[in-house]
C-alpha cells in the first residue's frame, strides 16, 4: 500500500504552472494528484511503499525547495521573455549588419 | 590631478536599478546553483546570490553583480551592447544548422567474420548477393548526399565489415569524387572497420583518396577477445596488426579507435585507457552502455547502470586527469564533446548530443538494401522488428519524401530540448541534447519523462562533474579549455 | 633613451616667418644638384659640398659651419642629435628655433603622431591629449608620407586618437596605401568611431594590402574600463567599433595595458574575449610605461610586474588554449613566468629602449626586450635579475 500525504499550497504564493513543473520534476519519486479549491491547491503526494518515513519527509522538504525554485524561474521567465524573443530574433535575422557571414574562424 | 574622475562616476548609483537577461539555473550541489545565460555561459550562484539577484535586490557595486553584469546575466545602464553580444553567440552556436546533412553512412554489407554479443545487424554468411549494397543503390544514395546543401561532406563505411564488400567502397568513392569536381564540397570519407581484413592493397587505396580509419578497440587482450569473437579468437591481435599497418600505409594521424561498453568493461577503465595510451592512441571516447540489446524493464536497472557508468566515467577522467599530470596529452573525446559546448559559442560536430536532434538532419543512414533510416541506432531497432525510424527506401522514394516523412519531422519537432517538460527550463540545456531514437528504445516515446531517464541522469551526472572539477582544479579548467578548443 | 626633438643652438638665412619645412639628412657629399637642394647636409669635416638647402653641424662640430659659403642656410644642432643618420627626416621650425625628427630610416618602430587630441583621458596615458587644433600635423603628415622611402617595412599611425580626423583619416589610409603600397600599416585608436557603420564601411573601402588597426580593451567590466579611459559610453562604442571592423573583415588587435586598476580583472577580461571576441586577430598584453600622466597617477596604477607574474601566466593561458595569437609587451623576461617568455617581443621602440647594469650577464638579454627608458629612470621591477641559463 502506498503512502499519502497531504500539502495545501497557496496559489497566490505559487503559480500553478510552478506546483506543476515542481511535481513533474519529482514525479520519479512520489505521484501528485491536485485538486483546486479556490486559491488553495489541495496536493496529494503517493509514496511507494517501500519509503521510510524519514525518506518521506526528505522528498517533501526537497520539494519544497523546489516549489521555491519554479517560483524564481517563473518570475524570470517572466521579465526577460520581451528581451529574449528581441536577441533570437536578431541571431536569426539576415538583415542588421553588412555580412551574413559568421565571425568566427576563417 | 584633479581632471581624473573617481570610479564612483562611472558606476551605476548605489540603489541603481537593472533588468535581467534570460538565464537559467539548475542545482549543483546544496546551496550552489549552476546559471546558464542564452548564449550557454554558466556561472555559478550561492542560492541567497539567486535570491536577491532574481529579487532586484543585488546592489550593482556588488562582486557577484560586477560578474553577471560582465557575462550577460543582467543589464543596466552601464551599458547596451549585452543583447548585441548575446545575439552574436547564439547566432554562432547555431550556424551549422543550415548546413544541414553532413554525415552520410553506407551499410555497404551485413556480412561479418566477428560474432559479437552486442550487435543486432551482423550475418555470418557468405551470401553476398543478399547483403551487400549494390552500384544501383549506391548510385541512388550518392544522389541523395549530394542533394544536401551541407559545405563539409563526410562519407562513412559501416557494415556488418564493410571491407568484405571493398570492391562498392572503390566504387563509391571513386563516383563521389567524380560527382564533387563540380559539387565542390570539402569531402572526406572514413571506414569503420575492425581490420582483419585489411590489406596492404586495401589501405594503399585508403591513403590515395585520404580515407580515415575507425577500428574497434574495447581494451587490453582478454577483454576485447571477450567482446569481439571471431573464428581464430584473435580479434584484438588482428586489431593491432591492422591498426600498425594502417598507421604505415594510411597515416598515424588518419587511425581512430573507438571502443563499445559492456558490463565487463566496467570494472577495467583503467586497463582500458591503458590500451589506447600502450597504442599511442591521442584519447578515448567512454561511451556509454549501449541500451540496444539489453531489454531496460525497470527503473532500478536503469538508475543502477548509470550510477555504475557514471563510477566508471569518472575514475576514467580522473585517471586520464593523471595522466595529463604527467605530461602525456591524453583526451576523453565525450567530456570534450561538452567542454566545447561549455566554453566556446562554437557549433557541436557531434550528432548525438544536440537539439533539434542531428537525426536526418545532421546525418543519415543508407542501408545495404536501399532502406534509408534516421541514425545507425534507427537501423538497429529495425533489425530488432521497430520500424519507427525507417524513413523510405531509394528505389522508389524521392529526397523530398524521405526527408520530410512524418517518421523524421515527427520526433525532431517533439523532442527539442527547448519545448519538452525539464529540459525547457534546466541550466544544462545549452549542452545537452534530443536522443528521440534512445527514448522511444527504452521509454515507448521520443521524449520520455526526463526525471527518470536514463540518457538525463547520465548526461546531468556529467555535467555536474566537468563543472565541479572546473572550479576545484585551476589546472583542470586549463586543460578542460584546450579540449574544448582542439 | 634619444631625444628626438630640441632646440637649434643657432639658425641663420631663414627668416622666423618661414613656415617649417621638413627636410631629408644627407650625410654623402657628393649627392647630385638636383638632390642636394632640398636636402639638409650634415657636416662631417670642414669639406662643404656645394647646392645644398641647409648645412647642420652637432654643437660640438659647430666650427665646420666656419667653411659654409655666407649667404647659405646653417643650423647648429645639440650634440643629443648625434643619433641623425642619412636617410633620416627632419622637420625645422625657423619661427620658434626648434626641430623633431620625424623619420629615422634606421629605426626598428616608425611611429607618427597625427594629433594630440583625444576623447578619451587615460590614466596611464603617454601622451597626454592637447585640446589644440593640430590639423597642420595632418598637413605635414601628407607631405611626410612620399619622403619616406618605399621599402620602409611597416609604420605606425598614433596620436591622441587619429579617427577624430574623421574622413581625412580615410584619406590619409588611402595615400599611404599609394605611396608606400609594401609598407604594412599599424593605427592606434580607441575604435569608438567604427561603431558608425558608414565609416568602417569607408575604412574597409581602402582595401590596404596589411593594415591593422589596435584597439585597447581594459576590462570585461564596462564601469572600469570607462574609468581608466574617463569616458562614459566608451566601452560599449569600442566593442560595437570592433564588430563592426571584424564583421568588414578588417584586422583588429586587442591592447590591454597592465597595471592595478586592470590586473585584477585580466583573467576575467581574457575569458569575456575568448567569449565574445573570439574573431579578433590578437591580443597584446602591454606593460606600463612609466610617462605622461602614468607618472601623476602612479598610487592608483604601479603593481611590480613580478607580483602579478601568475595572473599574466594564466590570462595567456586562457587566450592561447583559445588559440588567439597573444603577446605580452614591455616585459623584461625574468619578470615573466617561464611559459611566458615565448610570448615576449622585443617591442619598444629603440630610441627609448635601456638595460638595467645588472642585466649585462643575464643569459638572456639577447631576446629580451629591456626597458622603457622612463622605467629605467623612475619605476621598474624590483625583481629584475639575471637568468643563468639552466
Amino acid at each position: 500500500m502506498s503512502v499519502n500525504r497531504q500539502l495545501e499550497i497557496d496559489l497566490e504564493a505559487f503559480g500553478l504552472d510552478s506546483i506543476k513543473r515542481a511535481a513533474y520534476r519529482f514525479s520519479d519519486r512520489f505521484a501528485f494528484d491536485i485538486a483546486l479549491a479556490g486559491t488553495t491547491a489541495h496536493c496529494t503526494l503517493i509514496f511507494p511503499e517501500s519509503d521510510s518515513s524519514s525518506s518521506i519527509d526528505a522528498k517533501i522538504a526537497a520539494f519544497r525547495k523546489e516549489l521555491l525554485d519554479q517560483d524564481l524561474r517563473s518570475s524570470i521567465r517572466a521579465e526577460t521573455e520581451h528581451v529574449r524573443n528581441l536577441i533570437l530574433a536578431e541571431a536569426f535575422s539576415r538583415t542588421g549588419l553588412v555580412s551574413d557571414e559568421p565571425l568566427q574562424g576563417d | 590631478m584633479s581632471r581624473f574622475k573617481e570610479i564612483e562616476k562611472f558606476q551605476a548609483p548605489p540603489q541603481g536599478g537593472y533588468q535581467l537577461l534570460p538565464f537559467r539555473f539548475t542545482a549543483l550541489e546544496p546551496e550552489v546553483y549552476v546559471a546558464t545565460n542564452l548564449a550557454g555561459e554558466y556561472h555559478l550562484l550561492r542560492s541567497d546570490a539567486l535570491c536577491a539577484l532574481v529579487h532586484h535586490e543585488l546592489s550593482p557595486r556588488s562582486a557577484d553583480f560586477i560578474d553577471l553584469r560582465a557575462k550577460h546575466f543582467v543589464t543596466d545602464s552601464r551599458s547596451n551592447v549585452s543583447t548585441d553580444l548575446l545575439a552574436l553567440k547564439v547566432r554562432t552556436r547555431y550556424r551549422t544548422l543550415a548546413e544541414f546533412t553532413a554525415l552520410h553512412i553506407f551499410v555497404v554489407t551485413l556480412r561479418c567474420e566477428h560474432s559479437c554479443p552486442y550487435c543486432q545487424v551482423s550475418r555470418q554468411t557468405q551470401d553476398r548477393a543478399a547483403f551487400d549494397m549494390t552500384r544501383e543503390t549506391a548510385d541512388k544514395a550518392l544522389n541523395f548526399v549530394f542533394r544536401s546543401p551541407s559545405t563539409n561532406i563526410k562519407i562513412e563505411f559501416q557494415g556488418g565489415e564493410p571491407l568484405l564488400n571493398f570492391e562498392i567502397i572503390q566504387y563509391i568513392v571513386t563516383a563521389a569524387e567524380q560527382r564533387n569536381l563540380s559539387k565542390r564540397r570539402n569531402l572526406r570519407f572514413v571506414i569503420a572497420t575492425n581490420l582483419a581484413e585489411a590489406t596492404e592493397d586495401i589501405l594503399r587505396f585508403c591513403a590515395d583518396h585520404s580515407i580515415d580509419i575507425s577500428t574497434s578497440l574495447d581494451g587490453p587482450q582478454d577483454l576485447h577477445n571477450q567482446n569481439r569473437p571471431r573464428p581464430g579468437r584473435n580479434s584484438h591481435q588482428k586489431a593491432v596488426e591492422g591498426i600498425s599497418l594502417a598507421r604505415r600505409v594510411v597515416g598515424r594521424d588518419r587511425v581512430s579507435a573507438l571502443m563499445t561498453t559492456t558490463a565487463k568493461s566496467l570494472d577495467r577503465v583503467k586497463d582500458i585507457i591503458d590500451e589506447y595510451v600502450r597504442l599511442e592512441f591521442p584519447g578515448i571516447f567512454l561511451r556509454p552502455l549501449s541500451p540496444y540489446g539489453f531489454a531496460v524493464k525497470t527503473n532500478a536497472i536503469a538508475a543502477y547502470s548509470v550510477v555504475r557508468w557514471l563510477e566508471f566515467y569518472k575514475e576514467g577522467l580522473e585517471y586520464i586527469l593523471h595522466l595529463n599530470r604527467l605530461n602525456i596529452p591524453f583526451r576523453e573525446f565525450y567530456a570534450s564533446v561538452i567542454l566545447r559546448k561549455m566554453l566556446t559559442s562554437e557549433p557541436s560536430g557531434f550528432v548525438d548530443l544536440v537539439s533539434p536532434a542531428g537525426i536526418g538532419i545532421k546525418a543519415i543512414v543508407y542501408n545495404y538494401d536501399g532502406v534509408v533510416y534516421a541514425s545507425d541506432e534507427s537501423r538497429m531497432l529495425a533489425e530488432m522488428g521497430d520500424m519507427t525510424f525507417r524513413l523510405g527506401q531509394l528505389a522508389t522514394d524521392t529526397y523530398e519524401q524521405v526527408m520530410l516523412c512524418d517518421n523524421l519531422l515527427g520526433p525532431i519537432e517533439a523532442s527539442m530540448t527547448t519545448s519538452v517538460p525539464m529540459c525547457d527550463e534546466c541550466a544544462f540545456e545549452p549542452y545537452c541534447g534530443a536522443d528521440p531514437v534512445y527514448h522511444h528504445a527504452v521509454y515507448g516515446d521520443v521524449v520520455g519523462r526526463k526525471p527518470e531517464s536514463a540518457f538525463c541522469a547520465r548526461n546531468m551526472g556529467i555535467f555536474r562533474y566537468l563543472i565541479t572539477k572546473m572550479r576545484d582544479e585551476p589546472t583542470t579548467k586549463q586543460l578542460f579549455m584546450r579540449w574544448a578548443n582542439s | 633613451m634619444l631625444e628626438l626633438s630640441g632646440k637649434l643652438k643657432q639658425l641663420s638665412g631663414l627668416s622666423t616667418t618661414s613656415p617649417p619645412s621638413l627636410l631629408r639628412v644627407v650625410t654623402t657629399p657628393a649627392l647630385p644638384k638636383v638632390l642636394a637642394r632640398d636636402a639638409a647636409y650634415l657636416c662631417q669635416s670642414a669639406e662643404i659640398p656645394v647646392g645644398f638647402r641647409i648645412y647642420m653641424a652637432l654643437e660640438s662640430n659647430r666650427e665646420f659651419l666656419e667653411s659654409v659659403p655666407s649667404g647659405e642656410r646653417r643650423a647648429v644642432l645639440p650634440d643629443s642629435a648625434s643619433f641623425l643618420r642619412e636617410g633620416d627626416i627632419m622637420r625645422v621650425s625657423p619661427s620658434s628655433g626648434s626641430y623633431r625628427v620625424v623619420f629615422r630610416s634606421h629605426s626598428n618602430h616608425v611611429s607618427i603622431l597625427l594629433t594630440e587630441r583625444c576623447n578619451h583621458y587615460c590614466l596611464m596615458c603617454s601622451q597626454p591629449p592637447r585640446e589644440v587644433n593640430d590639423d597642420w600635423i595632418m598637413n605635414e603628415v601628407e607631405n611626410l608620407l612620399p619622403m619616406i622611402p618605399i621599402h620602409t617595412r611597416e609604420i605606425g599611425f598614433t596620436g591622441g586618437e587619429p579617427t577624430l580626423y574623421g574622413d581625412r583619416f580615410i584619406r590619409l589610409l588611402e595615400c599611404t596605401k599609394t605611396y608606400l603600397p609594401r609598407t604594412a600599416v599599424h593605427v592606434l585608436s580607441n575604435g569608438r568611431i567604427f561603431s558608425d557603420l558608414t565609416f568602417s564601411e569607408a575604412y574597409a573601402a581602402v582595401k590596404h594590402p596589411d593594415l591593422m588597426i589596435g584597439i585597447p580593451l581594459y576590462s570585461d567590466d564596462p564601469v572600469r574600463h570607462n574609468y581608466v579611459v574617463q569616458a562614459d559610453g566608451a566601452f560599449d562604442e569600442t566593442i560595437q567599433g570592433i564588430i563592426n571592423l571584424k564583421r568588414l573583415k578588417q584586422r583588429v588587435e586587442l591592447r590591454v595595458v597592465l597595471h592595478l586598476q586592470t590586473i585584477d580583472r585580466l583573467t576575467n577580461l581574457a575569458e569575456f574575449i575568448t567569449r565574445n571576441l573570439l574573431f579578433v586577430d590578437q591580443v597584446a598584453l602591454m606593460g606600463l610605461e612609466i610617462t605622461g600622466f602614468t607618472r601623476g597617477n602612479l598610487d592608483k596604477l604601479w603593481i611590480d610586474p613580478y607580483d602579478y607574474r601568475d595572473t599574466l601566466g594564466r590570462a595567456v593561458d586562457i587566450l592561447s588554449a583559445y588559440k588567439i595569437p597573444t603577446a605580452v609587451y614591455n616585459h623584461q623576461l625574468c619578470v615573466v613566468p617561464e611559459g611566458v617568455r615565448r610570448f615576449c617581443t622585443r617591442s619598444i621602440s629603440d630610441w627609448k629602449n635601456e638595460y638595467l647594469p645588472v642585466c649585462s650577464s643575464c643569459a638572456l638579454r639577447g631576446r629580451c626586450g629591456g626597458f622603457f627608458s622612463s622605467g629605467v629612470r623612475y619605476r621598474h621591477s624590483d625583481h629584475v635579475q639575471p637568468i643563468t641559463t639552466a
